[in-house]
């Protein structure tokens, strides 16, 4: 089997397992695909050597640290296969970027997730999102996967990018909200909580009174571009200046470097979940192992859908196990913000 | 009593702390472990190696001519590197006949030892400047930058944050590697490199193999060092970096241990990183015409170690007009001659 072969043939094990057509175990499966990458990714075999891996249970596995996105390329395919290129967003230093051959995995999954968060199916709402447009091929992951849901969840074939360089475009968001009205659907949004922010600032108190049934999708951090508000507060406003109750502000947690997302319960907010194609363990931040159960650890994230970069990522995020899903505690002290930084990340010259 | 008589008096107690015979120099070697971090071993090489106890009259006359003279100078400590003491308190002697010094809360050991010998200066726990005081701040950025942003207008403030060391070295056919590297691992070694002089990059000019075999070979040395002075602990924030770094490097780069520490080594000299303290260096391959990258770092180095023909020297000294250059193996024992971190000058509080 080609190597060709072989990725589309995890591509496609990985979709149906997302399905939920396959009999296949997730460890197993993972377990698989690390393998794979050992033999195709000379860095990753490097990596597994230097750790002392013998890639015979997905503990084993050794976490590719986000970091290296930027240092190296992450990718088993040749720079001419690739379909797309997400850089991550950071201010300073070299961008890292997370190479994709193919993006029917990342679409597919991102769809199914976010189908399932948001309440969302095809065509079934006004989609507009607080963001800038990404551009084609986009570059970024998350302006990728808020273009799908306007293909999958609006599907008549318009996009609303709501952010341009003077800001938000509150006319816009107001012609959305009558859009639903006169359609009888909700209103999907989708937005960066420095969007949100702004909105809030040109919106002065006021109220978009969106549909019943409305959803608003939250991602991402400030980066500096905005005051910052904490996140439960930003939340609170956020659903009253839409009209909607907090239940419906969901939280999106994703990163470039990975091909799928993790959303926040709407029954348990501040609790995200993971799909079933998906798995984050708190570990350590010096020694990899797991934490104990209930305690704050960096987290290790094994994605299936990473068939062609990396498996198992290893963040600097700070999350704990609560029950099901997973509460995100910020980012780990002494480790820089990402895009601001001012040791390994910024103090980097390229070539 | 005038500056040099107090300048002396402060040098004298660090020949009494340097000399391990003496009851301060048994008190330094006994407690300085504990509150530095560093083996045994790593504050008696420490204190012989860079505590600049062997000043000489003419050094401290002209450290006295350079010093504005003020009425009272007050120094904040920092933990990094303890014998950075003596120098700080001694340009703060220089200048006024009343000096106030604040350690850090890790390390306040050193102060007190030379406060013991020395009786030349006060140890307060809180700097309590007014208007046309003197400040000597060492440590952070961050922290000098709230230190000047709660000073009374009026106080002037010497800065000395953030920085780090950089190595350059090049072989030509006859050179031979073991005693450059040697050299390079003692400079590196020493403090564990947490101080502002430690190398954490080594650029080499020359050809891949010969670059490669210096990588290994300064590997080799630090790892030889280590068994005479081990490593101290790492706090934790540095253990979590340092698996950070290792993992990142070795999927990016070609990682070699390193005793406890490691050499991350780049052929193709694409990416210069810095790597956390801890003996950690990445070694990069570069042609000369690649040194003006070391620009963009300009406003972190504070140190540069030199193993080069004149024309590379010389280059080097143009673009890091502010960094103090040494032979590899002298970087941490500058003459004392002033502030090591030559980067900026005073600024009054309100600049």
């Amino acid at each position: 089997m080609t190597f060709l072969d072989e990725s589309e043939d995890f591509h496609e094990r990985v979709r149906r397992f997302a399905r939920g057509e396959s009999a296949e175990s997730f460890d197993a499966l993972a377990l698989e695909i690390a393998r794979f990458q050992a033999r195709h990714s000379p860095g990753f075999a490097r990596l597994v050597q230097a750790r002392g891996s013998r890639l015979e249970r997905l503990e084993d596995v050794p976490g590719v640290p986000c970091d290296t996105f930027r240092l190296a390329r992450v990718a088993l395919h040749p720079p001419e296969l690739d379909e797309v290129r997400f850089t991550t967003s950071g201010t300073t230093g070299a961008p890292g970027v997370h190479s994709m051959r193919t993006t029917r995995t990342y679409r597919e999954l991102s769809l199914r997730s976010g189908a399932h968060a948001l309440k969302a199916w095809s065509g079934s709402a006004v989609v507009a999102a607080l963001a800038r447009p990404p551009g084609r091929p986009a570059t970024s992951s998350l302006g990728f996967m808020m273009r799908a849901m306007f293909e999958e969840f609006d599907g008549r074939g318009s996009e609303r990018w709501l952010v341009h360089e003077h800001g938000v475009d509150v006319l816009g968001l107001e012609a959305a909200v009558r859009t639903a009205r006169e359609r009888g659907e909700p209103l999907l949004v989708l937005a960066t909580a420095f969007a949100l922010v702004a909105l809030l600032d040109s919106l002065g108190g006021r109220s978009l009174n969106a549909p019943l049934g409305s959803t608003l999708m939250q991602t991402g951090g400030f980066k500096g571009k905005t005051r910052e508000v904490a996140p439960e507060a930003l939340c609170a406003s956020v659903a009253s200046a839409f009209g909607i109750a907090r239940s419906r502000v969901i939280g999106e947690y994703g990163m470039t470097e990975l091909t799928s997302q993790l959303y926040e319960s709407s029954e348990a907010p501040g609790i995200y979940r993971e799909p079933r194609w998906l798995r984050v363990i708190p570990v350590d931040p010096a020694t990899l192992d797991p934490v104990s159960a209930g305690e704050i650890g960096i987290a290790r994230i094994v994605d299936l859908g990473n068939v062609d970069s990396a498996v198992v990522v290893v963040a600097e995020d700070l999350v704990r196990r609560r029950g099901a899903g997973i509460e995100l505690c910020g980012r780990r002290s002494g480790a820089p913000p990402r895009g601001c930084s001012l040791a390994l990340e910024s103090l980097l010259v390229g070539a | 009593m005038d500056a040099q008589v107090r300048v002396r008096r402060l040098i004298d107690a660090a020949r009494q702390i340097a000399d391990p015979e003496t009851p301060l120099g048994k008190l330094a070697r006994e407690r300085l472990p504990d509150s530095t971090g560093l083996s045994p071993a790593g504050v008696d090489f420490a204190l012989r190696q860079s505590l600049e106890a062997d000043a000489t009259d003419a050094e401290i006359e002209a450290l006295c001519q350079a010093a504005t003279p003020v009425g009272h100078a007050h120094v904040l400590l920092s933990a990094n590197v303890f014998v950075a003491a003596l120098r700080a308190i001694a340009i703060a002697l220089a200048a006024a006949p009343r000096v106030s010094v604040r350690s850090s809360r890790r390390e306040g050991v050193m102060a007190e030892l030379l406060q013991s010998g020395s009786d030349a200066f006060d140890r307060v726990e809180a700097l309590e400047p007014r208007p046309g005081d003197h400040v000597w701040a060492y440590g952070s950025d961050q922290t000098i930058e709230s230190l000047r942003q709660s000073l009374p207008p009026g106080v002037v403030v010497h800065g000395h944050g953030t920085g780090f060391g950089v190595a350059v070295v090049e072989l030509d056919g006859a050179a031979e590697l073991e005693p450059i590297a040697a050299a390079l691992a003692r400079d590196v070694a020493l403090f564990d490199q947490r101080g502002c002089l430690s190398p954490r990059i080594c650029i080499v000019l020359a050809e891949r193999a010969r670059a490669r075999r210096f990588a290994e070979e300064t590997a080799r040395a630090l790892g030889e060092l280590e068994l005479s002075i081990p490593r101290g602990r790492l706090s934790a924030e540095e253990a979590a970096d340092e698996r950070r770094f290792r993992d990142a490097a070795a999927f990016a780069f070609e990682l070699f241990a390193a005793g406890q520490g490691a050499v991350s080594f780049d052929a193709g000299g694409e990416r210069w990183i810095v790597p956390p303290a801890g003996r950690n260096l990445h070694l990069a391959r570069a042609d000369v015409r690649d040194l003006a990258r070391l620009g963009q770092l300009e406003p972190s180095i504070v140190a540069l170690g030199v193993s080069a023909a004149c024309p590379v020297r010389d280059e080097l000294r143009a673009l890091l007009r502010y960094a103090r250059v040494s032979a590899l193996g002298s970087m941490q024992r500058p003459r004392l001659d002033g502030p090591v971190d030559r980067r900026c000058g005073a600024l009054p509080r309100d600049w």
